[in-house]
């Protein structure tokens, strides 16, 4: 990802209620990577301190001064909805606070009858590419029509990281359909749509259950005729529980990196756990930074 | 006669159905409830003529003979089993063929709800438990170079996927008959396009992963695709659409009833079209046919269930 970050112009990266050392070292080095010019919006006297105490220089951040974390949100999705921002993060603050400040109908980063999705990007060493998977956090139970814009930001985000068409798998318990099941006809319907050039860009084939997307082997026993199979860039999770199952076994039981962001905003806003890493937090600062237009 | 057999499949015209029956020289033994029917006799007498066929025909024998002679018949041709009254003699009929007497049962002049309850009854009709019953056409077209199977154009007016799965399991099992081995099947609607606001759409997509799964007798399933896009190739190039039945399919599914049976009915009308059909999903082959069939096409219904009820 930084190696592609290399040839693309910096990008603002705004980052709300940014008082904690985990989002101010992530953006710092960010900054030096020469990834993104930062702006830290939170309480200047707190920044200053945490800026003290993790030896970081002040100087290359530009900060905004706000007294409260929902000040804070607003005044960052108000800067980016001005165009004074390319990239949004959530510093400090509770999901829900950041979101709300996103959903606001006042400044219009979410268009009419936008989508809000999450995507992650996962690096597993067991596996011999990027795994682009959504929605593991922002939708519970997507519908059709969502699950259609959540397979557009995958694609999206593969797009941005270099693949030039990239495979998505729609997961399902099994390659069988099953009527019944909303997961598999689901997906189901997603391939001939993408088989009809309804969705484009990529390549969606499904049902597929998990070890048939990712694993040559399992695919060619059950002879499933599809370049998908076992080389999926994409995986699109039936709904939150198994993708967010799946990005916790994938990061807590395996040797797993990281990064995320929202789409569907006027931006990619980055979206990462308070408890995340300064590592999974720079990782997804340059997801975002790539999915910026 | 093996060698001969195999060289005559595929079967591509309505004709040739015929002459492959022949040239097989079975005998299939149908059973015509209420047979005292001129609407009927001559396609029967035909079948028994051109040796493919015995017919058995049960109702009142003085009427059956009478309905022969006013068509020019020899009733002689006929094995005429005297049973007067109409309930008794659909009941018989349909007991031949359940028990092994008769290949294929087929509706005389009794009226078609009365003949369908008779088959549809839990304990003696032909149909399995559970099993969907549904309607398929062989049309032969001079504008198409092959025959084209067509359903549902007479029993189910609205099928759900379950009974969509089931009429192309029979579509293809009548393919097959014909000597097509691995059918192409469209699913048509008014669009390639799938959309929730179509249903169908939704049903077909299901339908064509379904059969490249496995999860339907061996065919190439695609669809939604429109009628042009089923059967005309160069419809399918200039839309650029990426489908499998690339314009020349073996088998139509329609969503409707209504739709197929304006399809047909046009094509008959307009495109000088023969067809065989026959009721699919019972035990053995049922005929019913409609009155308004040209003599030709009757003669090919009969002929049809009798390549059905082959063994092969």
């Amino acid at each position: 990802m930084f190696d592609a970050l290399k040839n693309q112009d910096r990008k603002k990266l705004v980052a709300a209620w940014a008082n904690d050392a985990h989002t101010i070292g992530a953006v710092s080095e960010a900054i030096d990577k020469g990834i993104v010019d930062g702006i830290l919006v939170g309480d200047q006297q707190v920044i200053k301190q945490t800026c003290e105490s993790e030896g970081i220089d002040i100087s290359k951040f530009t900060i905004v001064h706000v007294d409260t974390d929902v000040e804070a949100a607003n005044k960052s999705v108000e800067m980016v909805a001005n165009g004074d921002g390319d990239v949004l993060m959530k510093g400090l603050l509770s999901t829900d606070k950041y979101m709300r400040g996103i959903l606001n109908k006042e400044y219009g980063l979410l268009p009419p009858k936008g989508i809000l999705s999450h995507v992650t990007v996962i690096q597993n060493p067991k596996y011999h590419k990027l795994l682009i998977v959504g929605d593991v956090a922002v939708i519970p139970q997507p519908d059709l029509k969502q699950k259609i814009a959540i397979t557009n930001y995958l694609i999206h985000a593969a797009k941005s990281l270099g693949v030039e068409k990239p495979k998505v798998a729609a997961i399902s318990a099994s390659e069988q359909v099953i009527a019944d099941l909303p997961s598999s006809s689901e997906a189901t319907i997603l391939a001939k749509m993408s088989e009809r050039g309804q969705i484009k860009g990529g390549i969606v084939e499904g049902p597929l259950a998990l070890d048939l997307a990712v694993d040559k082997a399992s695919a060619q026993v059950k002879k499933i005729d599809s370049e998908v199979a076992g080389d999926a860039d994409c995986l699109l999770f039936p709904n939150i529980e198994s993708g967010n199952v799946f990005y916790k076994t994938s990061t807590k039981l395996s040797d797993t990196e990281l990064g995320a962001v929202v789409a569907g905003a006027k931006v990619p806003a980055v979206l990462s756990s308070r408890g995340d890493s300064t590592q999974t937090k720079l990782y997804s600062i340059a997801l975002a930074a790539l999915m910026s237009k | 006669m093996l060698l001969k057999v195999q060289l005559m499949k595929p079967i591509r015209k309505l004709d040739q159905m015929v002459e492959y029956l022949k040239s097989k020289g079975e005998k299939k033994r149908i059973a015509v409830a209420n047979a005292q029917d001129t609407n009927t006799i001559g396609a029967l007498a035909e079948a028994v003529k051109n040796g493919f066929a015995e017919a058995l025909m049960v109702g009142p024998k003085s009427e059956i003979e009478s309905a022969a002679r006013q068509q020019n018949i020899d009733p002689g041709i006929f094995q005429i089993i005297d049973i007067k009254d109409e309930t008794e003699a659909t009941f018989h009929a349909r007991k031949l063929v359940k028990n092994d007497e008769a290949d294929v049962l087929m509706k005389g002049l009794v009226g078609t709800d009365k003949f369908l309850k008779a088959v549809l009854d839990k304990k003696d009709g032909l149909l399995p438990p559970k099993a969907v019953m549904s309607y398929v056409c062989a049309i032969e077209l001079p504008k198409y170079h092959k025959l084209l199977f067509v359903t549902d154009t007479a029993v189910l007016p609205f099928p759900d996927l379950k009974q969509k799965v089931a009429m192309l399991n029979y579509s293809v099992e009548m393919a097959n008959k014909f000597g097509v081995e691995k059918p192409k099947v469209a699913l048509i609607g008014a669009s390639e396009k799938v959309s929730e606001g179509f249903p169908n759409s939704i049903d077909y997509a299901m339908i064509s992963k379904m059969a490249e799964r496995g999860q339907t007798k061996p065919c190439i399933a695609d669809g939604p695709l429109d009628v042009f896009l089923a059967c005309d190739p160069e419809s399918v190039k200039i839309k650029g659409v990426n489908t499998p039945v690339g314009g020349d399919a073996d088998v139509l599914l329609f969503p409707t009833l209504e739709a197929c049976n304006s399809f047909y009915k046009g094509l008959m009308l307009f495109g000088g079209g023969e067809l065989a059909g026959l009721i699919q999903g019972t035990e053995k082959p049922v005929v019913v046919m409609s009155r308004s069939e040209s003599a030709k096409s009757k003669f090919y219904c009969v002929a049809l269930s009798c390549l059905m009820s082959e063994n092969n």
